[in-house]
This record gives C-alpha cells, structure tokens and sequence, in this order.
C-alpha cells in the first residue's frame, strides 16, 4: 500500500470537497500511474477502501476520514414517521437499533447477517453501499476488465458462479450490498451533499447504476459529493418484510441468493402493495415486476408464492457455471413470500 | 535455486517510503496504557501492534478481514485490526490478548480455553480469546447461538470451534457464579 | 525368539480395553522399561492433563515465526510469475537494488527458464521494511513470453495438450514410491501407470454375481495453515541460523546443509510455536531457500512470510483426482474383484494417487490398480492429511456403500463381512448405537423438500514411525526435568503427551517436566506428519526417561538402604517398592546427585515383534490403523444446501495418551473432511491459469455455524508392540469423513454425488433441477 496523507472532515462541505474524484473514477487508470495520481478519497469504516488499497486496485494520495463528521452516525425518526439513517451508522448499530429492529425488521435481519462481528463494528451503510463489486476479477490487480476501464468482461466466459443472472451481457458482477436489496424493497432515498452544501435526493433505486448505463460504477455518487444519511418512507400499518439469505455458509458468506419482500396486505389478506427484490442477482438489485405483478390483487398463497416466485426467474439469462441460481432463488421467493404472508408483525 | 546473487552495497541512505512518507505522531491507550508512537498512515493497527509496540499476541493470517485472527477491541467493541488503520486507533483505547488478564489472575475465558483444550495451533486463539471475551463483558448468560454469532467470523483450521463453545460456556457459568459450570 | 543378551521376555497386554485384554509375549530389550501397563494402571498417561503451551499460546506470549524479531533483521519479498506457462526472458533487478532500503536481491530463475505455473518465484528482494521490500518487486523488470499451458486435468489428457514438462524436466519421482515411484513413462502430461496387482481379476469378475462401477472425482484443496508460511534465515560466517514454521526441523536442517554446502553441525533449525502445518511445512520449499540466499546476500537476518494469497497459491495443496472403481462381488458381499483406474494432478510435480485403501481396507483375493499422474500448468500439490487415503476413501466407500444397496444389505453388515479388523468391527458396532442407525430408512424415503439421511464410511491408516527419532531426558539437582528432542509441536500436543510420558516414569505430574523441543540442537526429532510424530517420540522419551531413573536409583538406593532394583518413583517420592513407607521426595533424591544433573538419550527401538517393512529412517509399524465414521445430513432439496447435522467418530490409535487432545485432533479431522467434501476447491481461471479465489473469503469453508454435533469415541487398543504403545490420530481422523457424508446425502436424497465439493449447485444439478438455458422448471 503506498502512503497518504490523513484528514478528519470536520463538516459535511469539507467533507465533499475531499473527495477530489469518485472511487470508481479514479479505479479507471492502473494503480500506480499518472491516472490515479492525486486521488483525494473519502473513507467511512475503511473496509472496502483497505481492500482495494492492499489489492493495489486503487491507490490514494489523500484520505479523509468521515468518522468525525457530527450526526452522521445516528438514526432518527423522521417528521412523516420514516426513518433516517445517518450514512456512517455501522452495521452494527443498525443491526441492533430499537426502531429499525421494531419497524424495518427486514433491515435489521440483512445487516445482522453481513460479514463478521467484527466487520459489522466498523462498516458502514453509507460505506456499504458503495462498496465496489467483489467480482473475484474485479478484485485482482491482474485483471483489467471492462469495469476497471479495460476491455472486456473476464467472468462472462470464466469463473462465474458467483455471479449475475440477470443483466449480465456486458458486466455480470452481483450488487455487493446486502443492505441495498431491502432498501430497494423499501423504497428508500438516499441523500447526497456536495462542497457547496447542496443536498440532492433520490431514490436508492435510481441512484444505482446497472452496466448498460455506465459499466464503469454502480452508482451515480459525483465528485465532491459524500452521502450523507439514507431515509426510509413511513410504512402503512400492516406491511409486511421479510428477508432471506442464502450463503454457502451460514457463518460468514456472501450470499448466494437474497430475497427482500415488502408488501402490504388488506383485510382479506389480498396483496395492495409488493416489491420483490433479488440481491446477489444482478448488477444492482433486482425488481422481480412479473413477481410483483403476480402478487397484486392475489391473496397469498402457497399458489400464489409458487406462481410469483416462477414468473420472477422468468427472464434470467444464467451463465454456465450460475444456473443453480435459479430454482435456488426460486426457492427464496416463494418461502420468503410465505413467510411474510405468515409473519403476524406489522 | 539460482546461486548467482548480488548484494547490494550499504547507500548509507535512511530510509523513507516513497509517496509522502509522512508519519504522524498517535496516542492510543493500549491495555490501559497512553501509548504514544509515530506511525505512518498507511499503517494498519495490526502492524502497529505486532510492529512499533512490540505485542505480537494479535495474530495476522488472512490480513483482509475474513478470519478474525487478528480480533482486538476497540473500546470494547472486537474489530479486526488489520482493516483498520493504526491512525484510526487515536485517542481510543485498545484491548489485545496481552491486556486481557488481570495483573494476577488469567481472564476465565483464557482459564476456559485451557481447561477445555480450546486451543490446537494456537495462531487463531488470542483472537478467539478476544472475541469470547468481547461477548462475555455485555452478555453473562450466552447460549449457544450467541456464542456462535460471536465466533461466526472466525476460522481455525485445527477445528477447535466445538470446545471453544463449551470453554466459553464454561467460562460464563464461572463469571456468573454458577459454580456448576 | 529366545532371551539373549541384548533382551529379555515380557507380558504384553494386547487387544481392546473395552472388550477384554489378552496377552502375548514378547522379546524387548534390556536397556528398555519393562511393558507399560494399561492407562486404567497409570497416573498420569491417559488422562486429559492441560496442554503445556496452553497458557503460552491463550495470552499470545507464545512465540511463532511471523513473531521473530531479530535485531537488523530485513523482510524478504518475493516475485512471482503472472503466467501460468512462461518462459523468463529477461530480468533486471538493478532498479529494485538501487531502491532505497533495499539490501538484497536475489534472480531466482534465470532467462531462459520455463516457469510453469502462475506464482512461481522469479526473484527475491531482502529490505529494512516490508514496504520497502514491497515497492522494490515493482521495480523489478521481468520479461516472460507467454507459452501454451493447461490447468484442466482432463484437457492436459488430450493428445494435443501443451507439454508441462518435458523429459528433463519432470520429476523423476521416488524409489520409496511416495510421492510417486521412480521410472515411469512419461507420455505427453500423462506419467505411470503406477501398477498394483495381486491374484488373478479378470477370473474375479468373472466369478462375480454382482458387479458396481462409479468414477469419483475430488477437487483441489488448499491446506490453509493460520499461520502462514515463514522464515527468519540468519546466515552469518560461523553458520546459519533458521527459525521456521515447519513440521520438520531435523529434515529441514538436512535440506539446508545440502542447498548450501554447508557442514550439518553448522546449520540450526529452530521451530518455536507453528501455526498449524498439514503436511504443507514438511520441507525448506522455494520461499525458504530464498530467505536463505537473501540472508547470506545482505550479511544480515531475513524474515519472509507468505502473504495469504501466496499461501493459496504457492504453498502445496491437496491433488485433484478422479478415479473409476470396479468391484465384483457374491450374493453373500464376498469381494471377489476390485478394479481401480485413478488420474490425478498434483500441479507440475507428483503425487496425485488415490492411496492404496482399495488395496488394503476389505478382503478381497484379486485386485489391480493403474494409477496416473496428470501434469497441469498449477503450484505443486503436496501431502495433506491423509494424502492419497482420504480421496482414495471418497471413491471407495461410496462403491461399498453402492455394492451394499445392490446387494440389498445394510451397509454395516456387508462390511461385517468383508472388513477383517476386529477393531472396526467394534468401532461400526458403537458407532451405529451412537447414531441410531436403526432409524436409517430407504435411500430417498422421506417426504418434504428437507430431506435426513445416515452414512457410514472407513478410514485406515498405514502407521509409520521415523526409526531415527531421538530424544533426551535430563534430572537437574534441583529437582527439575527436562526432556529434549528437535521435534516439534504444530497444535497436536507433542509436547505434552512428552511430559506425560517422562512424567509417569518418574513419578511427577506432567507439569513438572519442562519440554524443550523444535530445535536441531536437541536429539534429532521426528516429522510431525504421517501421524507418526506420537508413536515415533513416546517411546524413546519413555525410554530415555526410564534410564535415567535407573541412574538417579542408583544415587538413592544407598540413602535408604535398598539396591537400586528395589525401589520405584510414585507420587513425587522414590520409594522402595515393597515397603512404601520408606522413601525420599524425588527433589530429596536429586539433592544428592554428584553431579549437576544427570541424563539419558534414547533412539525409537524397533517394534517389540518387528517392523512390517523398512524405508529409509522409517519404518512401517501398523497397516490398519483407522477408525469408523458415521454422519447424519439434512439436505434441502430446494436450495441444495447440505447440512451435517451430526456426526459420529469412533477411532483408534493404539494407546490413547491424551483424551482430549485426542478428541481436539479428531474434531480437527472431522471438520477439515466435512469442509473438503461440502465447500472447499482451488478454482483455476481456465483462460488465465490464475487461481480465482486465493483467499480465505471466497475460497469457502467450513466455520463455526457449520460445526455439527460430533461425539467423539476413541478405543484404547493396546498391541504391545513399543515402550508406549501410542500411535497417531491426525489423518485417520481425516479420511473417512468426506464419504460418510457423502453415504449419508445418498440415503437422504436418493441420488449419489460422485464429485466434490458436493455444493448447492451440484445437488441441484444431481436433482436435475437446474434448467437448460431458456428452459425454467
Ligand atoms: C470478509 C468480508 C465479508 C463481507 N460480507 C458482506 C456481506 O455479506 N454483505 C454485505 O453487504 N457486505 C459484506 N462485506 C462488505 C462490507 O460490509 C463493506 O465493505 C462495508 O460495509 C463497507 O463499509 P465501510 O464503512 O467500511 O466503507 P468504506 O470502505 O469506508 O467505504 C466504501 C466506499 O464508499 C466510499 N464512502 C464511504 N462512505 C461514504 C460517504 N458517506 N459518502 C461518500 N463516499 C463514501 C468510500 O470512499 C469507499 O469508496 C464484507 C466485507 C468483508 C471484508
Ligand atoms: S463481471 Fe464485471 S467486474 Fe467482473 S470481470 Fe466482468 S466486467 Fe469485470
């Protein structure tokens, strides 16, 4: 790793004008060339960003630390009855907040199932979501593939079990947060701010970027522009969320497939509202709209669950080495589906 | 082997990292100590402790996150040192194996862990320690599932998880005061 | 054999502890103990006493190699190939030693070599810091031409796969026969047969009623030590010095002698605590040789230690195999044929077999194995506990378990029938209580896409012991005891089954004796592979330990008034054996010695009755050793997902020294199979020949949620055949793990997985739930 220079941002201006160029940017031009020199880079928990500077991916003349930023660590109610979460609350602390284990039950199960204790003390949701893919191509200084800025996609024809199954023509790496797939289910906003104070919002979904728009980064974070909190609508009375994780292992994994549902229900147990999201099946989660479609107006049932969770697999275009993707994620539609419907908590 | 090597002649020149090179200076209460060190920012608390303080107990294997060995704590908290710069360190207080036993008594997880045969290797034990320990200051009643939330990042390769499970079952009875632990 | 000079005739107590003792007689000689009594008779050996690193190792004083720190000491780095076939064409590394810090380089391959492996040393660089060292390979300029290459073992079959080697450079293989026998054809990437043959097979399948065939395969898995790899070489005028993280001291210390010309008293290996080892620290390998050259470059200490991608990639690995298995059988199981075809690849060296357990584990009159080594373009695989066994058990105790469906007998009862050890007889017996194995149902017979199923399989063991293990024991004036020897201690608990050994001849309690080991200065010790490391050392330490007691009774006897032949050391006391009210504290007795201390070496007798055969420095003591596996799965249809929910080890290893130790290495066992047969591969990039997942992330295994409830039950076989009667447990406890999961996922769901590892897209493959391309289920 070569050396930098330190900073703690005391203010959120100060802190956007210290990210002088995106991650994702300054990962374009080989480490270690002109292209990165000057890179002047933001870090949270420092997780993602150690990664990609012991892989020599990226290489960082300047680092400024968010960790001394006032409220950016806490989670408040907000006037509507959402939810704000400041983008540097760990893992852990979202994990385990009263009001996110009360009210976003999903949100708390998805973090609490990422990584490692250990990891959990020290991420962040803010980092978490814009971790840089983990495509093991990706993630190898040796490989300088379509997403680093080079010219083509190493995985399509190579080791790519772990990989996309949707949306991979170009690029097929899986959105690496597991977070993301619940906040996408849960319609979340995500709030930026840049050097002169302006905020902008937009919805998560929005703000990332599958390939065919830029294959380059998976979201749309600027230059001299940090995240600064992630809300989350109020939610009716009688939604329901569950979320699934399958890894290899139960330990400490990546998942192989993940599933967030939200839906709410009528009196009848007629679906009013859904939102079927894969993690870990696309280049940014997955809407599942046959599922969700499927599920509208439809009590829910085992049939209705099977018939949901068929129609969403419907247009996967699995890889050679992915296939096991697909009954495997079916699987964790129709029983997340299922469980939702079963689970009595609001 | 080739044979043919060369050594370079002393250049009689200090020296300094490229880049920038600086160091900045740290304050870190280490086991309970101000420690105060130069370190440069690229440096990790893992090498600052194995390193510049001299406290190789805290073990790096996988150095990227992914096997806990080397588990501090962080003002409490078990992070993984080596994804955490030592600069990241200043002014918080850290616990490592080292620091974890009283002046005269082991710590009853270490006391467990030897009791029970907890331990193989040992490369990934100071490390288990932590965490066991880590879990035991702010749960007195663990079951299984807490302990394995505990542990789940953690990887030994001698198999020792099953009587680490029971040493820190052991271990809690005795802090509580079960004396059928 | 008659009592002559040199021995003398003693009663053995032989067979199991829990079904009854025998005896047998048996010459010994006079310079040794008289037969050490069952464990039920002992004070000390045989029970579970605290590992004596224990306290060292759980506040992190204890001292591993990463931890040696010696003054002006430089850290090596080393630079690797980036192609998986190359020939080096130039190499300068003038820039890198003009690099500021640096104080030696080191050109490990020269222009014009073939580097035949993606991560094979080029070049060396020793620096004041490990970034410095870092920043130097960057300024290293290499030129490799990219040549054609192969890391698929079935497409380096193909007649037109680019040649790995060629003649000169292959490995000839050993006259031992391990890795690989010496002076087989080399055809293209494909080297043997290595033939076994016994009776008469083609009349055996003739004669046989019932006839399975299976082709298994197992995939590459990486020994993933904690600790890494690493070195610290001190090369000064008057010798070398080497603390290393290795299995082997006295071997490495040979190696080092030879690589550098050095006299063997010159050369000292030090190995203090070693982060696990697995059979991929047995020798100096490349990054040792290198810090060596480094160190004797720059006139000053060099540390390398393996980063972890290195480890992965560079630093031995178990085979990848396939083997097809022909079994011919009788209506009643009688084996009557056993076919065995295996291909394997161990990278670009040898060692790819399938072991001899086919040969050896069931009664059967004819047989015949072809087995072949594939070269590929990958890192060189080495010994992994239970090398050749534990693959070679994958295939074969999933044919037996497939002769036994055929035959429509339990899979117990046919081994009943064609297993001849009355050992694992008992072990199936208690295993099967343990499991409950009466609840097994038909293969596939539960309803619910979560489906439970029983699975038994074998594990045997050829015993080896080194002949030349040494060991020393030394009484001190004051009372204290050491006991010394070079071998080392990688997390089995060597050391402390020394201290009960020495400690149960005189009296004490295994605390009280100070274990110094894992340092050539010391009697040459054994390896700490092969599991021969306890039925090596034990009986020497107890030898050694019993002589010098005889010379302490002498100092005594004439202090209490008895001939030395009359008294015995108990409870911390010598005392005189027939009237035990007489007696003097051990550190009473020592007080009185002439001189500082006293002390007596030992060298590993042969076994009491004989050797079964000799190698060089070894020896085979025990064909059978083993033990008996059983597991429960629960495998969920849906997502593929297998769980082991429990298994049961019933094990042997002669004379059980240690319980929990013992219980620590089967557990050890049990969980490195359960990882190799569900998670663990190196996967290579087909088109590159990088390993894809060299680190411990997305290279999967077993952890702490994946632990199942294991009961652990070992039997105390006593065969009187050496001073402690000991042998190991490591690599038993390895092999019969993959296929009794593998056995137990075939009664759970019907179908059988004859790869590994068996992940959740080869059970929904098997299932046939995975859809073709455009096609959905
Ligand atoms: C072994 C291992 C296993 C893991 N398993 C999982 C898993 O199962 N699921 C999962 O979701 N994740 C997993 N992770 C990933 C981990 O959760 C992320 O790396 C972590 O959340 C990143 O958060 P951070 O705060 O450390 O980010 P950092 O590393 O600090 O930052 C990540 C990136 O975001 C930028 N950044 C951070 N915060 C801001 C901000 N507020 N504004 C602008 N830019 C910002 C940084 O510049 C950097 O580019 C795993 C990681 C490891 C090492
Ligand atoms: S999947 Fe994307 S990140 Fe991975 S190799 Fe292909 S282009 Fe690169």
């Amino acid at each position: 790793m070569r050396n930098f220079t330190w900073g703690q941002a005391q203010t959120v201006m100060d802190a956007a004008a210290a990210a002088s160029v995106t991650v994702a940017d300054a990962m374009l031009s080989p480490p270690n060339t002109n292209g990165q020199a000057g890179a002047s880079i933001v870090k949270a928990g420092g997780i993602d960003l150690l990664d990609l500077l012991k892989e020599k991916l990226l290489t960082a003349d300047r680092i400024t630390s968010l960790k001394e930023l006032p409220g950016l660590d806490v989670i408040t109610r907000t006037e509507d009855g959402g939810l704000r979460i400041g983008a540097a609350v760990t893992l852990a602390n979202l994990a385990r907040s009263p009001l996110v284990l009360r009210h976003y039950p999903a949100l708390a199960n998805a973090t609490a199932h990422a990584a490692s204790p250990q990891i959990r003390n020290v991420a962040t949701l803010g980092g978490n979501l814009l971790q840089r893919p983990r495509c093991w191509y990706f993630r190898a200084a040796e490989y300088r593939c379509l997403r680093k800025g080079g010219g083509h996609c190493f995985a399509i024809h190579g080791e790519n079990q772990y990989h996309a199954i949707f949306d991979n023509q170009l690029c097929a790496i899986v959105h690496p947060s597991t977070a993301a797939t619940v906040l996408v289910a849960l319609g979340a906003i995500v709030e930026c701010a840049d050097a002169m104070g302006a905020a902008r919002r937009v919805r998560l979904e929005d703000f990332l970027v599958p390939p065919d728009e830029d294959v380059h980064r998976e979201n749309s974070l600027r230059a001299q522009e940090i995240l600064t909190a992630i809300e989350l609508p109020a939610l009716n009375p009688g939604t329901r969320m569950v979320h699934l994780k399958q890894g290899e292992t139960d330990s400490f994994d990546w998942p192989l497939a993940d599933v967030a549902i939200v839906f709410d229900l009528d009196a009848e147990r007629r679906c009013k509202r859904a939102a079927v999201i894969l993690g870990a099946a696309a280049p940014v989660p997955h809407r599942a709209k046959a599922a969700e479609a499927i599920l509208l107006g439809r009590i829910i049932d085992e049939e209705a669950a099977k018939d949901a969770a068929h129609a969403a697999l419907a247009d996967a275009t699995p890889l050679h080495k992915n296939g096991y993707k697909l009954p495997l994620f079916e699987t964790l539609i129709r029983r997340a589906i299922l469980r939702a419907a079963a689970d009595l908590h609001a | 082997m080739a044979e043919a090597n060369t050594a370079v002649s002393e250049q009689n020149v200090p020296f300094a990292g490229a880049g920038t090179a600086e160091t900045v200076q740290l304050m870190v209460t280490v086991n309970g100590v101000d420690r105060i060190f130069d370190a440069e920012p690229r440096t990790t608390l893992a090498e600052a402790l194995r390193g510049t303080l001299g406290l190789t107990g805290t073990k790096i294997a996988c150095d990227r996150g992914s096997c806990c060995a080397c588990t501090v704590l962080r003002d409490g908290l078990p992070v993984c040192s080596c994804m955490m710069l030592a600069i990241e360190a200043n002014g918080h207080s850290i616990t490592t194996i080292e620091g974890l036993a009283a002046p005269t008594a082991l710590h009853p997880v270490q006391t467990a862990f030897i009791e029970h045969d907890a331990l193989q290797c040992g490369f990934c034990t100071p490390g288990l320690v932590m965490s066991c320990a880590a879990l035991l200051e702010h749960n007195a009643n663990p079951d299984q599932e807490a302990i394995l939330d505990a542990i789940s990042g953690h990887f030994c390769r001698c198999g020792t998880y099953p009587h680490v499970m029971t040493a820190t079952l052991a271990a809690a009875a005795k802090m509580r005061g079960d004396d059928n632990g | 054999m008659a009592e002559s000079e040199a021995s003398r005739t003693a009663t053995f107590a032989v067979g199991l502890a829990s079904t009854g003792l025998d005896e047998v007689e048996r010459q010994i000689p006079r310079d040794e103990p008289p037969p050490l009594p069952p464990n039920a008779e002992l004070a000390v050996i045989g029970k579970s006493v605290p590992r004596q690193d224990a306290f060292a190792k759980v506040t992190g004083a204890a001292l591993f190699t990463v931890d040696i720190n010696l003054p002006g000491m430089l850290h090596g780095r080393i630079l690797r190939s980036p192609l998986p076939h190359a020939r080096l064409r130039a190499l300068d590394l003038a820039a890198a030693a003009r690099h500021p810090g640096v104080r030696a380089v080191l050109p490990v391959a020269q222009p014009g070599d073939s580097l035949r492996y993606f991560g094979v040393p080029v070049a060396g660089v020793a620096a004041v810091s490990a970034q410095a060292a870092e920043e130097a390979l960057a300024l290293i300029h290499a030129g490799f031409e990219a040549l054609p290459f192969v890391v698929d073992l079935d497409k380096a079959r193909e007649p037109d796969a680019p040649p790995v080697h060629d003649s000169t450079s292959a490995p000839p293989g050993n006259s031992s026969g391990f890795p690989a026998p010496a002076g087989l054809p080399l055809n293209g990437n494909v080297r043997g047969p290595a033939l076994m043959q016994r009776g008469d097979v083609a009349r055996g399948f003739a004669e046989a009623e019932v006839i399975v065939e299976g082709a298994y395969s197992t995939k590459v898995q990486t020994h993933c030590c904690l600790e890494p790899h690493a070195i610290v070489a001190d090369w000064r005028e008057d010798g070398l010095t080497v603390f290393m993280s290795t299995q082997f001291t006295a071997g490495v210390r040979h190696e080092l002698a030879e690589a550098f010309g050095l006299p063997l008293a010159r050369v000292r290996v030090i190995a203090g605590a070693i982060g696990g080892g697995f059979g991929s620290k047995s020798s100096l390998g490349n990054y040792g040789r290198i810090a060596v050259g480094l160190s004797r470059a720059a006139k000053a200490p060099v540390r390398i230690v393996l980063e972890r991608q290195e480890e992965q990639m560079d630093a031995g690995n178990r085979p990848a195999t396939w083997q097809s298995l022909r079994l011919g059988a009788r209506k009643d199981g009688t084996l009557s044929a056993i076919s065995l075809l295996s291909y394997g690849t161990a990278g670009v060296t040898l060692g790819a077999g399938v072991g001899g357990i086919a040969a050896a584990l069931y009664t059967c009159p004819n047989f015949e194995s072809a087995q072949y080594d594939v070269f590929i373009n990958a890192a060189p695989g080495c010994a992994m506990r239970g090398p050749g066994n534990t693959p070679g058990a994958f295939g074969l105790e999933q044919a037996i378990d497939e002769l036994a469906g055929r035959l429509a007998l339990d899979p117990l009862a046919l081994r009943d029938r064609i297993d001849p050890s009355p050992v694992r007889r008992e072990e199936r017996r208690i295993g099967a209580a343990r499991i409950g194995w009466q609840r097994r149902h038909a293969p596939g017979a539960e309803s619910g896409p979560v489906k439970r199923g029983l699975g038994v399989a074998q594990s045997l063991w050829p015993a080896n012991v080194q002949t030349t293990a040494a060991c020393e024991v030394r009484i001190m004036r004051n009372g204290s005891v050491e006991v010394l020897s070079s071998v080392q201690d990688i997390g089995t608990g060597t050391g402390t089954v020394m201290a009960q050994t020495v400690a149960e001849v005189l009296g004490l309690r295994a605390q009280d004796i100070t274990v110094r080991i894992g340092d050539t200065d010391f009697p040459p010790g054994p390896p700490s592979y092969g599991s021969r490391a306890t039925a090596s050392i034990t009986p020497p330490a107890r030898v050694a330990a019993w002589r010098v007691l005889q010379t302490l009774f002498q100092e005594a006897a004439p202090f209490l008034g008895v001939a030395p032949e009359a008294l015995i050391a108990h409870g911390g006391r010598i005392l005189v054996a027939n009237n035990p009210g007489r007696f003097m504290l051990f550190g009473d007795a020592t007080a009185r010695l002439h001189t500082g201390k006293i002390s007596a070496a030992a060298t590993r007798s042969d076994d009491y009755g004989g050797f079964r055969r000799r190698m060089p420095d070894a020896a085979l003591a025990l064909q059978d050793l083993g033990g008996v596996q059983f597991a429960a799965v629960a495998v969920d249809t849906e997502t593929g997902i297998i769980r082991v929910e429990r298994v049961v080890a019933v094990q042997d290893c002669g004379r059980p020294l240690n319980p929990k130790q013992i219980e620590s290495q089967v557990h050890g066992g049990v969980l490195m199979g359960l990882s190799y047969a569900l998670f663990e591969e190196r996967l290579l990039d087909q088109h590159t020949g990088r390993m894809v997942n060299p680190d411990l992330e997305q290279y999967k295994l077993a952890r702490p949620r994946e632990v199942p409830d294991i009961e652990v039950v070992v039997l105390e076989e006593y065969r009187g055949q050496s001073a402690t009667d000991a042998y190991g447990i490591a690599e038993p406890a390895n092999i019969a793990t993959a296929p009794a999961i593998a056995n137990a996922v075939y009664n759970a769901i019907g179908v059988r997985l004859c790869a590994l590892p068996m992940t959740p897209a080869a059970v929904l493959a098997a299932l046939g739930k995975i859809p073709r391309r455009g096609e959905l289920p």
